[in-house]
């Protein structure tokens, strides 16, 4: 006899309910072929729409489940979990989005409820026929790779050797720091002692392998254990990793990309980054008179750079601070949009560049030029309504920043995507931040998006965890969601392993048959559609469920 | 010889992915939360910026991982008031009140808050008192863990030691015989490795700018009011009306308590503009005719994805102007929002039905004695000092880490990153290393 099927409509608070009438649809699904009975409940995915299940799975009354709520992507893990602790196998179970695709897309009550009818009665077609799938596991190498090492990666890596694991730390230049070392001073406190103290804690550990002015070429396998090949100065090396961080950094605007403001063509005109390097130096500019430019590369469409660089703000106030308290009888202008001062004790920064006397005028140039007695800078002040000229001795540039160069490639060796502005993706904007889609590796510093030197701190000990948190279990475990051949059909035509993107097809010469490596596959499916003699299938995809779940769909029903 | 446990203060969004961070990992955590139920302020959050995701959604499967996990020991109703030894070693003394309510029987049926005498006449802090509980109550449908708790303030049968003639209703009706008077103030010894500070935030109470009316003229709201009026399951469930009418006008006011020497707050609240955007929008998506002006200083939406949605915001006609208002006051019936426009250098008048105030954040009740009795010290405003700027989640005191707006405002990201950067921290201690 088939298994009892138990079916549980979410109503979403109101979400769901809102539009597609609950009621009607729980009465008209019972009664389906195999569906012993359906429940409803205002948050199928709190504690006791859980327990609902529970207890029905308990009772033996339902062996099978169909969950219909929100996309998959949100909760389907959820509820698989409870077939779980119930000792039922998770994958025999359905998850029917009738929120995103259905409630929040069908103002019409009438076709929203019918569509999610037909949506559920359709996969039930499928639920009757899933097979029992069981996770599989491998072993964990205790390593992490980490890419790039500025204060992020530094960072980073140091808590995973403090944690107990290894570290393979890759960093294109000659040495370590990067731009917090270069420019050695923070907002509210210097950086070197900062920097040095990770430095020295990080050098000569023993669990530490270090690869200066060397580059990831490609990275294979899967999370807990990635081959990585580096290139390094004396040839390619291969380390094994469990995870791995990026931890790139950024590049700073290139100021000619605005020719408008006389980078590179007039003198006098300057980057934030090189005003940095001359006041650390303590070469302090002769200018008695100067102006800040914010916002150059940032938040501005013209140049592709829709985002806030969230530092270039701090890093005007500190230096036009500095320039004011070494030069104190020099004229010091900051043109800005918004003033956005917003970390701990940046706001106090703020105010006392502007105490100290430092002018802040509400207007981003629009043009620098050379006049007679100096750089002229044309701007509308936008709190007097007015177009104004400034005349100053010199100009500095506040650069935003962008994705470091070679990202592209990163991103298509490591295959985690980028986002529109070219920074690495994030698995989620608000609870997963470290995370990217690709399993196993982690996100740290400006790589994910413009960070200032805390931020980027805290980011980096996060990464660190997660890339760590699975090593202690001494295995990982996969989704059993993965492609299959049948040897029996399989005419080792390789045209799937042509088709594969992630490298997880091998024809086993012996045999004359493909063979899937499991933990390298992703389940996408397009082996399983290349394949001319239906040899390849993609789990929970396999025909005999997935074709009459179609056919329900098209041709409709009672 | 190190303690292999940690624990963490605090059961909000910080404290969660703290807990879930070091349990995830294979070490054990106790998660102190001073009310009956985790959540924090996100879990009154209605939508959450810049992709307008559901709050509840996002939040409510941590909560549930949070109160099955295995290695998480949550101890609610519990306040820690003794912390003695070092890191590595601590003894902390924690102080749990009673629930009254025996959370091995109660199954939330909800006939006790049915039954109570005082059903309806408590507001619900949840809901920021725009809806209302009874004596024994569970704040939210997702509460987690899903048992009701008794306030032991408004509780007859607590405070007076008498309810009704015969006797409390809820004991009554109880099928589970889960309600028990007899439970007993509780204190608890606990030896740990690490400590994690995520004691979050408080709003800023919006009364202490008598100027703009809050709390007397009808209307006048916070941003957080109306989060939970968003809400589908909130007070209003979703509704946003005043005086039982749709507003046709309503007025933003950012910096509400920030960037302000006058309330002894100069600092930035850091989510407040993204907050005011987003809400914005909903307001004009459910209100197309309804004229929405924000008034503002600086829009500092510096978040990743925020720019591109305040752009967005303005698109969609939200009317971003310049200045902050000197005072808010009732003229014929409406509202009226007076300041000067910087932009334009003249004076305005914006009519409203509603108007919202950016409230900024605070370092929550109790911050301070906390602070105390860790041996930790407080910033300028009350927040909980970092031993380096540069490291945000590091205190002083070795073994302690901070996670959080305890430390500082921070938005969602920021405050995910920052905890689990704490646990990673307190997991280096624990597992021998030299971290701290």
């Amino acid at each position: 006899m088939a298994d009892p099927i138990g079916i549980y409509l979410c109503h979403c608070g109101g979400n769901i309910s809102g539009v597609v009438r609950v009621h009607e649809l729980r009465e008209r699904l019972k009664g389906l072929d195999g569906v012993a009975l359906v429940r409803d409940y205002p948050f199928m995915c709190s504690d006791p729409g859980q327990e609902l299940i529970r207890r029905d799975l308990r009772g033996g009354g339902v062996r099978r489940v169909l969950v219909a709520a929100c996309s998959p992507a949100l909760h389907e893990r959820t509820f698989m979990k409870v077939l779980e602790g119930e000792g039922i196998n998770p994958y025999l179970y359905e998850h029917v989005d009738i929120r995103e695709g259905c409630s929040w897309v069908h103002p019409d009550s009438e076709e929203a409820t019918s569509k999610a009818y037909e949506l559920i009665r359709a996969r039930l077609e499928r639920l009757r026929k899933l097979r029992p799938f069981y996770p599989m596991e491998h072993k964990v190498v205790p390593r992490v790779l980490v890419i790039g090492g500025g204060l992020a990666g530094i960072t980073a890596a140091l808590d995973v050797l403090e944690a107990g694991f290894g570290v393979v730390l890759v960093e294109r230049s000659r040495e370590l720091g990067g731009w917090a070392a270069r420019l050695g001073r923070g907002f509210l406190a210097p950086l070197e002692g900062f920097i040095r103290q990770k430095g020295e804690a990080l050098m000569g550990h023993p669990r530490l392998s270090l690869y200066l002015e060397s580059e990831v070429a490609s990275l294979e396998g899967f999370p807990g254990d990635f081959r990585a090949t580096i290139r390094t100065p004396r040839g390619e090396e291969v380390e094994e990793v469990g995870s791995v961080i990026l931890a790139v950094g950024f590049r700073p605007f290139d100021a000619r990309k605005k020719p408008e403001y006389g980078y590179g063509r007039f003198e006098g005109v300057i980057t934030t980054v090189e005003l940095e390097e001359m006041l650390r130096e303590g070469r302090v500019p002769e200018a008695q008179r100067v102006a800040f430019v914010h916002c150059v590369g940032s938040r501005d469409h013209q140049v592709g750079n829709p985002y806030c660089s969230r530092v270039c703000c701090t890093v005007v106030a500190k230096q036009a601070l500095e320039l004011k308290r070494q030069r104190p009888e020099a004229r010091i202008y900051a043109l800005y949009m918004d003033v956005r001062t917003f970390g701990k004790g940046y706001e106090e920064l703020y105010e006392e560049a502007q105490r100290a006397g430092v002018i802040y005028i509400r207007g981003n140039p629009g043009e620098v030029y050379p006049g007679a007695g100096g750089l002229r800078l044309r701007y509308e002040d936008t709190l007097l309504g007015r177009a104004r000229e400034l005349e100053v001795d010199l100009v500095v540039l506040a650069v935003g920043m962008e994705p470091p160069e070679g990202n592209e490639a990163l991103a298509r060796i490591l295959r985690v995507p980028l986002d529109g502005d070219g920074f690495f993706l994030e698995a989620h904007p608000k609870l997963a931040p470290l995370e990217t889609p690709v399993e196993g590796v982690y996100l740290a510093g400006c790589c994910q998006g413009p960070k200032d030197i805390p931020d980027t701190v805290s980011q980096a000990h996060g990464a660190a965890l997660r890339a760590t948190q699975f090593f202690h279990r001494g295995r990982v475990v996969k989704d059993p969601l993965v492609a299959e051949v049948d040897p029996e059909i399989c005419t080792g035509c390789r045209i799937c392993e042509a088709v594969c993107e992630f490298g997880a097809l091998h024809f086993d010469p012996r045999r004359r048959v493909m063979t899937v490596e499991e933990f390298s596959c992703k389940g996408c499916g397009a082996c399983a559609v290349a394949c001319p003699s239906g040899a390849m299938s993609l789990r929970r995809y396999e025909s005999q469920g997935f074709l009459p779940w179609m056919e329900a769909l098209v041709v409709g029903g009672p | 010889m190190t303690v292999p446990r940690v624990l963490v203060i605090g059961g909000g969004i910080a404290g969660m992915v703290a807990s879930l961070g070091v349990a995830e990992a294979g070490f054990q955590v106790y998660l102190v939360e001073r009310r009956p139920w985790i959540g924090g302020r996100m879990a009154q959050l209605d939508k959450t910026f810049p992709t307008l995701d559901c709050a509840s959604c996002i939040i409510t499967p941590r909560m549930v991982a949070v109160g099955s996990h295995p290695l998480v020991h949550l101890l609610t109703l519990s306040e820690v008031v003794k912390v003695d030894g070092e890191a590595g070693a601590f003894r902390v003394t924690v102080k749990r009140r009673p629930r009254y309510v025996d959370e091995s029987k109660c199954t939330a049926c909800g006939r006790c808050a049915d039954a109570c005498r005082l059903k309806g006449r408590i507001p619900n802090e949840f809901d920021m008192g725009l809806g209302s509980r009874g004596a024994i109550y569970l704040a939210f449908p997702q509460a987690v863990p899903m048992k009701y708790a008794v306030d032991p303030e408004r509780c007859l049968q607590v405070s007076r030691g008498r309810c009704g003639k015969d006797g409390p209703r809820c004991v009554e009706v109880c099928p589970n015989d889960a309600i028990d008077f007899g439970q007993r103030e509780e204190v608890l010894e606990l030896e740990v490795g690490a400590i994690v500070v995520a004691t979050g935030y408080d709003p800023f109470p919006a009364q202490a700018k008598p100027e703009y009316g809050y709390g007397r003229l009808e209307g006048v709201i916070t941003i957080l009011e109306l989060e939970r009026m968003l809400s589908a399951s909130g007070p209003t469930e979703g509704e946003i009306t005043v005086g039982g009418r749709e507003p046709e006008g309503v007025v933003f006011i950012h910096c509400v308590g920030s960037r302000d020497h006058q309330v002894g707050n100069p600092y930035c609240s850091r989510v407040c503009c993204t907050v005011v955007a987003k809400q914005a929008l909903l307001l004009k998506e459910r209100f197309p005719g309804a004229r929405v002006v924000v008034c503002y200083m600086d829009v500092r939406t510096f978040g990743k994805g925020y720019e591109a949605f305040y752009e967005r915001v303005q698109r969609a006609g939200v009317i971003y102007r310049r200045g902050l208002p000197a005072e808010v006051f009732r003229r014929d019936g409406k509202l009226v929002v007076r300041g000067e426009d910087t932009l334009l250098g003249r004076p305005y008048e914006e009519e409203a039905d509603l108007v919202v105030l950016a409230t900024g954040i605070r370092p929550s009740e109790g911050t301070a004695e906390l602070a105390s009795v860790l041996g930790l010290e407080l910033d300028d405003y009350g927040f909980l000092q970092e031993a380096d700027p540069h490291d945000p989640l590091v205190s002083p005191r070795p073994g302690v880490f901070l996670a959080g707006c305890c430390q500082g405002p921070k938005d969602i990201p920021d405050t995910v990153a920052q905890a689990s950067g704490a646990a990673s921290r307190a997991l280096a201690l624990i597992r021998g290393g030299s971290g701290g």
